[in-house]
Formats: structure tokens, C-alpha cells, sequence
């Protein structure tokens, strides 16, 4: 089943002869439990793509339908709510909050999600465990490595279960080897049945994916499919 | 749904927590707003309380007139404001029913010799009625008495301070004073009474009326009776006030031939001197409290300021709340509400350091200042209520950042 339609989604800036296509109308399904990569310069529409994958911005034409929603004309308010419920986030420059503990920081989504605060807290704590992070609860993330940071924003997009995790760049800020580590509890994540869409211009992190949508000008001009024999 | 007050709350203290010296900073102008509204009132409470219980030490019967016309000010409706004689005062005391006692008061301010000692002093002319009038107590001998009146003796009653300029730690009684020249004997010393509306009391020297106008200051041409500054007046009692005002107003019109044209004299009662000081004390408690309101303000307006420049600085923040769901209301509850806990916050700190500065005012001041709980619960609302006003067009920046734009910037 799919779990993302977009269907002829473009989007564009400004109007009449000044029109800038950010992304030219674009047809993608990804299917429930795929890990999918986006690849593509800088400019390409991957960034573009993104967004309006992650309901963070809105498209100007075309139809998105996540998780069989149609959510291209929703209000801001209500695409917080799909935000918050299907889609978790993780960002190269990981946006934890310095003032918060780990925990409290894993526990901010549901905050939203008005969960109840022992389960926020034994939820939060799981997803910790998790990410092998049970032993750095009470830590501020100043107190924690990079790989570290990563681990605790995964364990904050993953909190609420989302259906979809999506990641700009998650290994940009890291060194291989923690991008390994990185790539392997994504990996975890998506056996269990979670789908993934990552942005990377990594090739060595696209190739664990086992689908490589590749954006060139607002479009996407290649799209591959691993051997799942391959796939991580 | 949106999320919780408390939690809301919690998240702000914590994020204030972490920019200490900001926070502080921000709160200075609301701290010092806040105590100096509580100062100021306090202070302004105090001045009023001292007022009143000076008009209340006068006695709650005691009535006063006065040459002149108060209300188109002092010396209006005469040429000069000796209007009011002794013949007055014995008019009133003879014929005014709700009157108990009157005292005409002739003062001038003299030296008063005894040998080498000298002192410059109040001396007033007057009638034994001043002892119950002005409700003076003494310390030794006796006042003026009815002999002492109807015979204009020399005889002289000594306020504390003067007593003991002169004469030490010996005893008055019996020995002799100098004023202008005339000696007198001193009868009596008054007990200690402080001062009121500034004039020390306890520098006075009492002696007949009749010796004051005839031999002190001397007598005045064109006058059958000697004019008097003030002529002091008890009421039988509380009820007969209003009642004695009504009397001798009509009793001294009658003297003085006034038909058409207004009165040459005032008659004012303690409750009439009580409301004008009261109308200048609330005036005073008014602008205090007014000035320091500013204070406040501008407090807050550096709230503002401050929360402005956290909305810019934290714009990642923001993006990165409302992509992991939080809501255009979830932003703004969050900035509004850490403005009303910088704002309350200092707040409370402006509090304890305005009662501080009152139990310093009331060691230091004869003003007895109270802490005002009503002062206490206004600012504290208008703090809070700074902190709502000027938080919500930080807020609302925030709210309205679009996620992407916000993450990427």
C-alpha cells in the first residue's frame, strides 16, 4: 500500500514570466516500509521535495496524499497534527534543545501530542534504549558527541511512532563511523516496518537504501531499485 | 488540542534558567517598576496617615476660626485679616448653646529672657479654656485659671522646651520670666507635646489674653476689642459640631453686619481640615503612584524588547517545535507565557524589595508605613499583565514563522 502520492506536485516562486520552478510537476509513490534515498545536487528539488514530503511546506500545484490523507490544502494547525502523528523528523544539524535534558527532549513531540506525562516518560525512555542511549537520560546535549546528538533526535522522531521517518542529511555532521552506527539502527527501524525517505549526497549511505530517487532541476530523472538481497 | 498551562510554565523557567543573566536583566526593569509602585504608594499612605493623625490629635470636636474668607484664601473678604476679636469669642462662649469651651489664641513669636538664658518662643494669649480645648496636660503648677483672666496678672505657663532652656533642671514655679521687657511668674510647665504640621508646640510660653493685648503687643488703634489670630472652639460633644459651625456662623455674621457680602472669618471643623488634607494626600498617593507606574512600563516594554530578540534568536527553535507538531497556539502560549514568568518573577522580587524599603522608611522616617496589600496585588496583576501585553507581539512573530523557513534560516 502506498503511503506517499504525489501527484503532478509542483512548486513554484513568484508568477507569470518570473515563475521559478522549484520543482517541476513530479508523480512519486513510495510504498509503505520502503527506505528510500533522495539524491541529487544542490538546486536539484531534493530539498524542495522534502518539505513537502515532511508537510513542512505546502505544495503550489498538484495533489499529496500521506498515509491515504489528502494533505496538500490543509490548514497549518492540522498539518502540525499530521506532523506531529506520522512523520518524524531528523535534521544533519540534529535541533535539540540545549536547555533540555535528552529525555525531555525525546518527550517534546508527544508534550504535543498531549500524552500523558508517565507515558511520555516510559515511551521517551524506550526510544532511548532504543537508540542505545538508556545510560544518557538525564545528559544535556552540550554533554553528549555528535553521534550521540543524532542518536537522541532519532530517538525524538521515533517517539510518537511515526509511520514515516524522514532525514535531511542525517550523517552530514558525522564522521563515518558514526554514520555507520547512524545507518544501522535506520536500519532497524525500517526491518521493523518503518518507512524511510532520506536526503543524502552520500552515495555510500544511498546504496544501504534499497530505492535511489535521484532529482536533477526540479525533477527526477532517475529512479533505481536495489536487489533486495543487497539492501543493507 | 493544545498543550498545558503548567507544562508550558515549567518549559519557560527552564529556558529562562539558561540565559540567567538575560532573564535578569529583562526582569530589572519590572523589579524595580513593581517596588518602587509598592514604595511609593506605601509612602504615599504613610504621608496620608501622618496627616490625619495629626488633624485627629486636634481632638474629633474641636472647631476653628479663623479670620478671612478660606475659601477665596486667607485675608479675602477683608482688607486684613484681624477680623476676628476677643468680643467674639466671648459673643460665642456667651450665647452659642453647642459650644462647651472657647480659647481665642494671640500669638507672636517674642524672646523670652530669664537672666543670661534666652529663647525665642511662641507666645500665645489666651483664656483658661485652652487647657480642655487643646487638651493639654501639665507637668507642674497649674494653666491659667479664671483669677488669672479677669485680673490680666503677670502670671505665665512655660511649654517644656522652654522650661528647660531656661531654667535647666531647676524648678520654674514661682521664679520669673522676661517677655518684652514685662516680667512674668511662672505658674506652671505643660507637659511635653511634640510638634504638629511642624511647629514645635513645646516652644511656648501661655499667658492671659488681656496682658497679651494690652501690655505685649500692644493696643491697636481704631479697635474696641483686641483682635485675635484664633479662636479655638470645643463642641459639646461629636454630634453638636455641624450644629456650633452653623451658630457661630451666624452669630459672627451678625456681629460683623454682614448682610450680602460674604463672611470676613472660616469656621472650619476637624473633619472639614481632615478632607482637604485628604484631597491633597490622595493627590499625593496619586502621582506616586502614577510616576512609578512608568516605571513599570517601560519594564515592560523591555520585556517586549527582549522577548523580540529571543523570537529572532530562537527562529530554529520554533522551526524545529512545529515540525515535531506543535501548533501556531502552542508557540505563542509558549513565548507569552515565559514573558509573564520573567514578568511575574520580577514581579515578586520587586515586591520583597519594596516591603523591604518600607520597614527601612518606617525605622528611619516618623512615617508609619504599612505594606499595602491592595498596592501588592495591583502590581503584581499589572506585572503579569505587562508581561500578556507586551509577550504577545513577540509571540505572534513566532507563531506566524513558516516551519521550513524558520529551520532553514
Amino acid at each position: 500500500m502506498a503511503l506517499i502520492e504525489l501527484d503532478q506536485v509542483s512548486k513554484t516562486y513568484g508568477s507569470g514570466e518570473l515563475t521559478v520552478y522549484a520543482l517541476r510537476p513530479v508523480n512519486l509513490t513510495i510504498a509503505a516500509g520502503d527506505y528510500c534515498a533522495i539524491i541529487g545536487p544542490s538546486g536539484s528539488g531534493k530539498s524542495t521535495a522534502m518539505a513537502i514530503i515532511g508537510c513542512l511546506d505546502r505544495p503550489t500545484g498538484g495533489r499529496y496524499r500521506l498515509d491515504g490523507r489528502l494533505v496538500n490544502q490543509m490548514a497549518a494547525d492540522d498539518l502540525a497534527e499530521v506532523r506531529n502523528r506520522t512523520i518524524g523528523f531528523v535534521f544533519q544539524q540534529f535541533y535539540l534543545l540545549p536547555q533540555l535534558t535528552a529525555l525531555e527532549n525525546v518527550m517534546l513531540p508527544m508534550v504535543y501530542a498531549n500524552q500523558p506525562p508517565d507515558k511520555r516518560r516510559s515511551r521517551a525512555m524506550q526510544a532511548l534504549e532504543k537508540v542505545g542511549l538508556g545510560n544518557r537520560l538525564y545528559n544535556r546535549p552540550s554533554q553528549l558527541s555528535g553521534g550521540q546528538q543524532q542518536r537522541v533526535a532519532i530517538a525524538r522522531a521515533i517517539v510518537n511512532r511515526p509511520k514515516l521517518l524522514l532525514a535531511d542529511e542525517p550523517t552530514g555532521a558525522l564522521d563515518s563511523q558514526t554514520s555507520q552506527s547512524i545507518m544501522a539502527i535506520f536500519a532497524d527501524l525500517n526491518r521493523e516496518g518503518m518507512t524511510l525517505v532520506m536526503v543524502t549526497h552520500d552515495s555510500d549511505v544511498a546504496k544501504m537504501c534499497n530505492r535511489t530517487i535521484t532529482f536533477r532541476d526540479g525533477q527526477i530523472v532517475a529512479d533505481s531499485r536495489a536487489p533486495a538481497s543487497l539492501a543493507c | 488540542m493544545s498543550i498545558n498551562l503548567l507544562e508550558n510554565a515549567t518549559m519557560a523557567v527552564k529556558t529562562l534558567n539558561a540565559n540567567r543573566l538575560r532573564s535578569g536583566l529583562t526582569m530589572l526593569g519590572i523589579i524595580i517598576g513593581n517596588a518602587s509602585v509598592i514604595a511609593m504608594v506605601a509612602a504615599g499612605q504613610a504621608a496620608q496617615g501622618y496627616v490625619t493623625r495629626q488633624f485627629e490629635s486636634l481632638g474629633t470636636n474641636i472647631l476653628f476660626i479663623t479670620p478671612g474668607d478660606a475659601q477665596r484664601g486667607p485675608g479675602a473678604g477683608a482688607s486684613r485679616a484681624d477680623t476676628l476679636t476677643l468680643a467674639d469669642a466671648e459673643a460665642i462662649a456667651a450665647e452659642v448653646l453647642a459650644v462647651s469651651a472657647v480659647s481665642p489664641e494671640k500669638t507672636e513669636r517674642l524672646r523670652v529672657t530669664r537672666g543670661a538664658a534666652e529663647t525665642q518662643s511662641n507666645v500665645i494669649g489666651t483664656t483658661p479654656d485652652y487647657l480642655t480645648v487643646r487638651q493639654i496636660t501639665l507637668a507642674q503648677g497649674r494653666f491659667l485659671n479664671p483669677v488669672d483672666s479677669q485680673a490680666n496678672g503677670p502670671v505665665a505657663v512655660l511649654g517644656s522646651e522652654v522650661a528647660k532652656t531656661l531654667f535647666g533642671s531647676q524648678v520654674p514655679l514661682n521664679q520669673s520670666i522676661r517677655v518684652k521687657n514685662l516680667r512674668f511668674e511662672v505658674i506652671g510647665v505643660v507637659a511635653p507635646r511634640g510638634s504638629s504640621f511642624g511647629q514645635n508646640q513645646d516652644e511656648a510660653v501661655y499667658i492671659p489674653i488681656g496682658v497679651m493685648a494690652n501690655q505685649v503687643t500692644g493696643q491697636e488703634v481704631g479697635k474696641t476689642s483686641p483682635s485675635v489670630q484664633t479662636i479655638a472652639v470645643s463642641a459639646r460633644d461629636e454630634t453638636q459640631a455641624s450644629a456650633a459651625q452653623y451658630q457661630m456662623t451666624n452669630l459672627l455674621r451678625l456681629r460683623h453686619g454682614l448682610f450680602q457680602d460674604d463672611n470676613d472669618f472660616t469656621v472650619q471643623s476637624q473633619q472639614d481640615l481632615l478632607t482637604t488634607a485628604a484631597s491633597i494626600t490622595d493627590m499625593l498617593v496619586l502621582v506616586l503612584g502614577f510616576t512609578a507606574g512608568i516605571s513599570l512600563l517601560v519594564g515592560g516594554i523591555g520585556i517586549m524588547n527582549i522577548m523580540l530578540v529571543s523570537v529572532t534568536e530562537r527562529t530554529q527553535e520554533i522551526g524545529l517545535r512545529k515540525a515535531i507538531g506543535a501548533k501556531g497556539r502552542d508557540i505563542s502560549a509558549q513565548f507569552t507565557i515565559e514573558a509573564i514568568v520573567l514578568a511575574v518573577i520580577g514581579g515578586a522580587i520587586g515586591t520583597g524589595l519594596g516591603i523591604a524599603s518600607i520597614v527601612v522608611m518606617t525605622l528611619t522616617t516618623p512615617l508609619i508605613a504599612g505594606v499595602s496589600l491592595g498596592a501588592i496585588a495591583i502590581s503584581f496583576s499589572v506585572s503579569g499583565a505587562i508581561g500578556l501585553v507586551f509577550g504577545i507581539v513577540p509571540a505572534r512573530r513566532a507563531a506566524q514563522l513558516d516551519p521550513i523557513v524558520a529551520l532553514r534560516s
